[in-house]
């Protein structure tokens, strides 16, 4: 008994935490969107949740880990089924459970148990279906519990030094495939070739980062980086529109990512106002190359004698307003936050951010309220017009590459390395004669002229900017992607906005899914790799 | 090791600067006072009108010293500000929704006075325990694997999760907002002379009052109480006299739910409605009150979030300013309290460490 009783407890304890998780992607609407897959699919996760979870068992002799496996996939079993069994009468006797729980669509439920819709509404559903659900998980336990002996295993460590060339090849392996795939003659999936395209050319790019990381530094890293910038050259020529426009978006993030990677990967401010000085870029331009759409700008022009109706300022010459305005912004939020550390700071950022918002939305005056600012200018060189998707890919590419450099240049620089020490230990970097405040309004205000440019891009591709497009949750998908790329690492944020700017896009189908994914993500990856998917090496 | 970092700080910031602050501090005082004496000598309001303006402050405060106080607990034990709070708050409403459908189903609101009072402390009781789990669930699964982690970890992960609960909210419930019927027991309000006190925000007023008495005496009485209060001063010493440190943990982040939960509950009978993201704003601004009043400070809590209230009511119009900026002036009490007097109203002393 002293056995039995133990083993029972933990299977039930398993068994309800895989419960938990598989109820709640029903309540979620989960199964709908798998249809006929879904039960395979949910069995598939309940293993890898019991695995997970069976990794910890103390007593790992063979057979009893698979009765272990058993026993938690059965709980699971029971009480899953039980749920959706019981749900799916409930739908078919007529209980409008739809008004309060969004999802329990009677094909939500017919997928889980593997029937056509027509079962549950008709209150059909057979006591068959239910026990074959709680087979199906509990034979998942078992599949469970043979995981749990792989995860136990020391993780295999690949050889980077041998294997190394694998990686380097893999981009322009990819590459290869998004130019072949240009030609009609392709044989490949009709309907979805645009997006499968697209996937792989975000695949170039994400695994370039990981090859450049795979080299080894010197010549070869270096040979490696001007191969890739050679492929990032080609790309924008060889993509169709709705790719170039999609890429266009990522690389405005990754100019934004890299501003925030100064403030927070480097001297460690986490700051969760960042989307002000994005406002402030995209808001300045538009103020310059559209003043007519604000009321009050284009009266004080009409009082000065100027005209309203055309650009103040070509996209070239408001680089340079655009880019003292981000600083001078950068400054502003920094002087009065210098002494606050932490998780203060991060209240205080999005407190001003939102003060921000706020006033884009109320100083209708000025900003011309949500009705936004229209028809602002885009930008031109000799006469040609570079307002299309892969012209916008092009100069965000650009405006990456000159924003990288200069980072990578300011990391390695004096400054970079004050930034490091204020992040490592505050009061030890002031000891060493760092001087707190001129490194922290540096960083501000450096991250801030970043931003700001990035803004002024975004305004020129949108044309017409809303308050709408600066909420906070462009501040947030900011700062994940410098985390979840790596905080300090610059090829970290490049593979940061790929997977969360880019992505999505190519997954349409689950963008309803798209916030609660990343926000799992985001707990996930703090508890398992604080560090990111690329961390900064340490030098 | 305090007193040393203080000092440093201050010798950083050198003699005229933290003048220069004090007196840019009184001058922005003494610019909204001038303000708001020219605004109201040239608007003239009726008394009623403040009186109103006021008695709404104080319903507001009374909700944000709820949520203000899960801050405070949470923070004088974990030093980590728990984002998702707000997020807790909106559960322990969407609860409150549901229970509040069901006693209406059963019948027991429009009884007698009796049942009906009954009914709305069992809602409530409904709403602070789904709550309270809420929080513990929270705890368990974002914070606590990463007590030993980086210092920004805790923070991201909880910005994590409270999108993620926004958002489920938002699956699973769907977009439609789910509207509180008020049960005709407190549906109407008493007249004062001048003022109309709403039943509702009286009784959330005694609520939190009655809430934030029990919550001092388990603090300060009882047995976990003490231990909760070890375990702020010195987790490590607290665990060696045989403190269960998680426990103790697990119970604070209950405590603070459970009140967090109470105010959702009300916040619903209140505005008459609770959405996916109704916890966000509230919970920002419950913090600023727990940071006004002083974090990790209990009275503190309460007084920070009466203040706030009461500006964030009387503030637009006193300052003659669109009632559209009441966000604004919360958001500017936030920055100004941090930047002018860090450790709060009622607060001495150890903010510089911990911030």
């Amino acid at each position: 008994m002293s056995i039995v009783l133990p083993v029972l407890r933990d299977a039930l304890r398993r068994g309800v935490i895989a419960f938990v998780v598989l109820a709640y992607l029903t309540l979620v609407g989960l199964p709908a969107r798998l249809g006929n897959d879904a039960p395979l699919i949910f069995a598939l996760l309940a293993m890898v949740v019991l695995g997970l979870l069976l990794r910890r068992a103390e007593d790992c002799r063979g057979w009893t880990l698979l009765v272990q496996g058993f026993l938690a996939g059965a709980v699971a079993g029971v009480l899953t089924s039980a749920l959706v069994g019981g749900l799916a009468v409930l739908v078919g006797s007529g209980v409008r459970l739809q008004q309060v729980l969004d999802k329990l669509t009677p094909p939500n439920l017919a997928a889980w148990l593997g029937v056509s819709p027509a079962v549950i509404t008709r209150n059909q559903l057979g006591i068959i279906e239910v026990v074959r659900l709680a087979l199906w998980l509990a034979l998942a336990g078992v599949g469970g519990s043979m995981l749990a002996r792989l995860f136990r295993a020391p993780l295999p460590i690949p050889a980077a030094r041998q294997w190394r060339w694998l990686v380097i090849a893999l981009p322009f392996v990819a590459l290869g495939f998004v130019i072949a795939m240009g030609d009609a003659s392709f044989p490949l999936v009709a309907g979805q070739r645009s997006t499968v395209r697209l996937l792989f050319a975000l695949l170039a790019v994400g695994s370039g980062m990981l090859a450049l990381r795979a080299a080894q530094p010197g010549l070869e890293r270096r040979l490696v980086a001007s191969a890739l910038l050679v492929g990032l050259a080609v790309l924008p020529f060889v993509l169709d529109q709705f790719q170039n426009a999609v890429m266009g978006i990522v690389f405005i993030f990754v100019m934004m990512g890299l501003g925030l990677n100064i403030v927070v990967g480097y001297a460690g401010l986490l700051d969760l106002g960042y989307v002000a000085f994005f406002a402030v870029g995209a808001y300045a331009y538009a103020f310059l190359s559209a003043p007519f759409s604000s009321p009050w700008f284009s009266q004080q022009l009409t009082q000065l004698g100027l005209p309203t109706t055309q650009p103040l300022l070509s996209f070239w010459q408001a680089l340079v307003p655009v880019m003292v305005l981000g600083a001078l912004g950068g400054v502003m939020l920094g002087l009065p936050v210098l002494r606050l550390r932490g998780d203060y700071l991060a209240i205080v950022t999005l407190g001003f951010g939102e003060i921000i918002r706020l006033f884009m939305v109320n100083l209708a005056d000025l900003t011309n309220g949500p009705r936004g600012l229209l028809n602002i200018a885009t930008p031109q060189l000799f006469g040609y017009d570079l307002g299309n998707p892969r012209d916008m890919f092009i100069l965000a590419l650009i405006g990456s590459g000159a924003i990288a450099f200069i980072a990578l240049r300011l990391e390695r620089s004096r400054v970079g390395r004050a930034w490091i020490a204020v992040r490592e230990d505050e009061e030890a970097a002031q000891a060493m004669g760092i001087h707190l405040v001129r490194a922290k309004l540096l960083a501000f205000a450096i991250g801030a002229t970043f931003a700001a440019l990035a803004g002024q891009l975004y305004a020129a591709r949108q044309i017409n900017i809303f308050p709408e497009n600066f909420s906070l949750f462009v501040s947030i998908d900011a700062l994940a992607l410098v985390i979840v790329g790596g905080m300090g690492s610059i090829p970290g944020v490049v593979l940061g906005a790929i997977a969360l700017k880019g992505l999505p896009e190519v997954l349409r189908g689950v963008d309803e899914y798209r916030i609660v994914t990343f926000a799992a993500l985001l707990v996930i990856m703090m508890i398992v790799r604080p560090a990111g998917v690329l961390p900064a090496d340490r030098r | 090791m305090t007193t040393l970092i203080r000092a440093s700080a201050a010798q950083q910031q050198g003699k005229p600067l933290r003048l220069a602050k004090r007196v840019l501090g009184a001058a922005l005082i003494a610019a909204a006072l001038v303000r708001a004496i020219s605004v109201s000598a040239a608007e003239s309001y009726p008394l009623s009108f403040w009186a109103a303006q006021t008695v709404n402050g104080l319903v507001l405060g009374g909700v944000y010293a709820l949520v203000a106080l899960g801050y405070t607990l949470v923070y004088g034990i974990l030093l980590m500000i728990n984002f998702a709070h707000g997020e807790v708050m909106m559960i322990g409403g969407v609860a409150g929704f549901f229970g509040l459908q069901l006693a209406a189903a059963l019948g027991l609101l429009g009884g007698s006075s009796l049942a009906a009072a009954l009914g709305l402390l069992l809602v409530l009781s409904f709403g602070m325990g789904v709550a309270a789990l809420t929080g513990v669930t929270l705890e368990r699964v974002a914070y606590r694997p990463l007590r030993n982690a980086p210092r920004l970890a805790p923070l991201i992960s909880a910005i994590g999760a409270s999108l993620f609960m926004q958002y489920s909210v938002l699956l699973i419930f769907g977009v439609r907002p789910m509207v509180y019927q008020r049960p005709p027991l407190i549906a109407d309000g008493i007249r004062l002379g001048v003022v109309f006190i709403p039943l509702t925000g009286l009784i959330i007023f005694v609520t939190s009052l009655l809430l934030m008495g029990s919550l001092f005496v388990i603090v300060q009485r009882t047995k976990l109480g003490r231990a909760m209060r070890a375990v702020a001063a010195d987790k490590e010493a607290a665990a060696l006299m045989g403190v269960d440190v998680n426990q103790v943990i697990a119970f604070t982040f209950l405590l603070g739910s459970a009140l967090a939960g109470a105010a959702g509950v009300m916040l619903g009978l209140h505005n008459g409605v609770i959405k996916f993201n109704s916890g966000f704003i509230p919970g920002l601004k419950a913090f600023t009150a727990a940071v006004l009043g002083g974090i990790g400070n209990i009275p503190g809590a309460m007084v920070g979030a009466l203040v706030l209230g009461l500006a964030e009511s009387l503030g637009p119009s006193a300052l003659g300013i669109p009632a559209e900026y009441r966000d604004i002036i919360a958001f500017s009490v936030l920055v100004l309290v941090l930047v002018f007097r860090p450790s709060g109203l009622l607060g001495g002393g150890e903010v510089e460490k911990r911030a």
